[in-house]
């Protein structure tokens, strides 16, 4: 048996290893194993040496996975909480700016009411008032609540 | 695609508690077992764990279900593990960004070596483990790819955001370097 049949032999079982081989190339390292003491030995060494790698004892401490999904959950809630807080200085400033450019035709329209019912002007003003607070209010009280309830869950889970 | 990797795409997507506690349990020894062949340092690896599974809560969006979850999970430890590296200066693991443009490796400090030695010398083939720790990490990085976790050549490349062509180079060199590193083997 030549030289280059050993390389070749090498080579091949190489790549059978890392990315395989044909059905002649497969059959060919197969019978040239079979033939050659040397390029088995060194064949089975490679197996072993593998086998070891495999075997190698690495595993992860007993509570890591609660760890980290105790800190998944907490980031996941953080973040919701960030996202519902960015949504709500959205609703404000948009609310404000309406506010500020509506107001005009608001009282207006609050004087106009006014006149047709006869009414007081220190009530048309509470009620220009509660116009624009009453909202704001609800939107308080909602946002109260989420997180109360939030916070609530949070407790209840862990 | 199938249903079950668009399930997952859909969980992430959402950010599924309990599909992200299930994931975790799941990946738990495989994901560990890779960020510790990577830094040799158990304590890295735990964070580095935890910072993955953070990572895949914040950018599960991104996970579009036409690679199988575990070549992109182990891209996000890897990319954070060479982040980590860069901060902190550990020279071997940054030469997993680039490998080719260094000199060859060298162990990273003797403390890493020790804690993962400490780990690999509790079992019988301590010989053929402890080689392990002789080869360059980028080459201990595709060999844990391919022989343990049983990634294919295809996914061993997303893992490391390189052509096939180079996934294949370093196996074969890795294997190499595997068998030079024990008692006997050729230099």
């Amino acid at each position: 048996m030549n030289e280059n049949a050993h390389s070749r032999a090498q080579k091949l079982f190489a790549q059978s290893l890392v990315e395989g081989l044909d059905a002649a190339e497969q059959s060919w390292l197969e019978q040239h194993l079979h033939e050659c003491a040397e390029c088995s030995c060194e064949a089975a060494t490679t197996q072993k040496l593998l086998q070891a790698f495999r075997s190698v004892p690495v595993s992860a401490p007993r509570d890591l996975a609660a760890r980290t999904q105790l800190r998944v959950r907490l980031r996941a809630q953080e973040s919701a909480r960030t996202s519902s807080n960015a949504l709500l200085w959205v609703i404000t400033a948009a609310s404000w700016l309406l506010g500020v450019f509506s107001a005009p035709l608001i009282w207006r329209g609050f004087a106009w009411v006014g006149t047709q019912l006869n009414l007081p002007k220190p009530v048309l003003e509470l009620g220009f008032v509660l116009w624009w607070t009453i909202p704001a209010l609800i939107a308080v009280a909602v946002v109260l609540q989420q997180r109360a309830a939030g916070v609530i869950g949070a407790g209840s889970r862990h | 695609m199938t249903d079950d990797t668009q399930a997952l795409a859909e969980g992430l997507r959402r950010r599924d508690p309990e599909v992200l506690d299930r994931l975790i349990e799941q990946y738990q020894q495989r994901l560990y077992r890779y960020l510790l062949f990577l830094t040799g340092e158990p304590a890295l690896a735990e964070d580095l764990f935890q910072e993955t599974w953070i990572r895949v809560l914040e950018r599960g969006h991104q996970y579009n279900a036409k690679s199988k979850f575990e070549s992109w999970l182990f891209a996000i430890a890897r990319n954070l593990a060479i982040d980590v590296s860069r901060r902190k200066k550990f020279r071997s693991l940054e030469e997993l960004a680039d490998p080719e443009s260094h000199q060859p490796f060298e162990p990273p400090d003797d403390h890493a070596i020790s804690a993962l030695q400490l780990l690999v010398a509790r079992e019988n083939e301590q010989a053929v483990q402890l080689s392990l720790l002789k080869i360059p990490a980028y080459y201990r990085e595709v060999l844990l790819l391919r022989f343990h976790e049983e990634l294919g050549l295809e996914e061993i490349a997303t893992v490391l955001s390189t052509p096939i062509s180079t996934v294949k180079s370093r196996l074969y060199r890795g294997l190499d370097a595997l068998k030079s590193a024990m008692p006997g083997g050729a230099a």
